[in-house]
């Protein structure tokens, strides 16, 4: 009882910001017409919940992708500690040059590595709507926006009436009444995208997005194989989870995915396999322009070295009066 | 070595009860360390190399419960991991070092009591 109170007095400004990011968007989708109790319009209000947070957390995730970027700057005196263990495998001499790689990442700025904060970061907002969720559904008022109306409406809301947001795969197994074989159905579904998104995420990363030299490590084979059993993970929360907070996750999850697509076209990890895929894309771009007159080649400056490309320029130069070509010199 | 003599049957008696109750003080910490080691052997591997530090959070986490148990420890752990964002610098970030020396971590990473002479240093 204790605990809980512990909890729920740590999670209350949490709840506080996600009851008014729900029922701003729960507003917003009341005014456009949809029916204020319908089960879909607290399904799309969870999933608006999700791009207000991901959103959030974009100058997070750019700036996790710039630091990875920042240690080509300093590959060569990496590769320098790297040599002075060379074929050392101990485990003293392991801490060793970890510890040295660390100190001199502190030193000179340039840090790879991602961080662990924002793995947890999601966190106490799943527990938050996990307990908005859990009041609304013993018609308790939230502890801000979420009135005793909209507690109540957001409680009984249920997913094209058949799914309550509320119910999981094992309240609706042990209903007094028998099985509610349709809230089991929609869990099911939604544990197998989750489970299907989250793959795909992580096959992205580990067969495109990842450097020949660290494929090669005994470390991401073994990374390798323990993400077949992920999903067993999603199990669990399927089978224990109300849909509403699953209906978070997935969104979440899709989200990711998206993310991670766009990010592994546009920024590759430099030696990867996306990156040639994006050198090769970019190469038959620039022939393509060359081909339509966009772009001219000219002789390389020196023998042997890179050939010079350039736009053409198809614009007209702007006439200028001599008072304003004197001034922009 | 004591033997059958009653004065000497107490001394033992007596040391193994303190080191019952010692035992007993040392079992959250460890719950949390056989947790810990389950995360560090499933699931940290998924994300691979992560932390801006050295050691990493769930190494120090590791540490800090096995050295300063579950209070001091755990907020030791927590600490750390709202520490490592991706604007810190990152680098060396030991665990405090404990001044307590009645146990040690064995090789599981279990951390048992030493109930052969207490107040000693362990090596």
């Amino acid at each position: 009882m204790n605990l809980e109170n512990l909890y729920l007095t740590i999670l209350w400004p949490i709840r506080w910001l996600v009851e008014v990011v729900l029922v701003s968007w729960h507003w917003i989708f009341s005014h456009l017409g949809m029916d204020p109790n319908g089960g879909l319009t607290w399904v799309l209000s969870i999933v608006g919940l999700v791009v207000v947070v991901r959103a959030a957390l974009i100058p997070v995730f750019v700036r996790q992708i710039k630091n990875q970027r920042k240690m080509l700057e300093v590959a060569p005196q990496i590769k320098k500690i790297q040599d002075k263990y060379k074929g050392k495998r101990d485990q003293l001499s392991r801490e060793a040059m970890s510890r040295e790689m660390m100190e001199f990442y502190r030193e000179t700025g340039t840090n790879p590595l991602a961080s662990c904060l924002p793995l947890l970061i999601q966190l106490p907002i799943f527990g938050a709507l996990f307990a908005v969720l859990n009041n609304a559904q013993h018609g308790k008022v939230g502890v801000g926006m979420l009135n005793a109306s909209l507690s109540k409406s957001f409680g009984s809301a249920s997913l094209f009436d058949f799914a309550p947001l509320h119910d999981s795969f094992q309240s609706a197994m042990n209903h007094a009444g028998g099985p509610v074989v349709p809230v089991m159905i929609v869990a099911a579904v939604m544990v197998a995208l989750m489970v299907a998104s989250q793959f795909y995420t992580q096959l992205q990363i580990m067969s495109k997005n990842i450097s020949d030299e660290t494929k090669n490590s005994p470390q991401f084979r073994q990374q390798r194989t323990l993400m077949y059993f992920l999903p067993f993970i999603f199990l669990f929360s399927g089978f224990a989870f109300p849909l509403g907070v699953m209906f978070y996750w997935l969104t979440t999850n899709i989200w990711t995915m998206v993310q991670q697509f766009l990010v592994i076209r546009a920024m590759p990890t430099p030696g990867s396999e996306a990156a040639r895929l994006r050198e090769e894309r970019l190469a038959k771009k620039r022939e393509a322009l060359i081909a339509a007159g966009k772009l001219q080649v000219a002789a390389p400056a020196v023998d042997g070295g890179e050939a010079v490309v350039t736009r053409v320029n198809t614009q007209r130069q702007q006439p200028v009066s001599n008072k304003r070509k004197k001034k922009r010199r | 070595m004591t033997t059958a003599h009653a004065p000497g049957f107490t001394r033992p008696a007596a040391a193994s009860a303190m080191h019952v109750a010692r035992t007993l003080r040392l079992l959250p910490r460890n719950i949390v360390v056989a947790l810990l080691r389950g995360y560090r052997a499933v699931i940290s591997p998924l994300y691979g190399d992560v932390c801006r530090y050295y050691p990493s959070c769930s190494a120090y986490a590791l540490g800090a419960v096995q050295q300063h148990g579950l209070g001091r420890g755990g907020f030791l752990a927590a600490r750390r991991v709202v520490r490592c964002h991706p604007w810190a610098v990152g680098g060396v970030d030991d665990v405090p070092e404990s001044h307590s020396s009645h146990f040690h971590v064995n090789r599981y990473g279990f951390v048992v009591d030493d109930h052969a002479h207490h107040g000693q240093g362990k090596g």
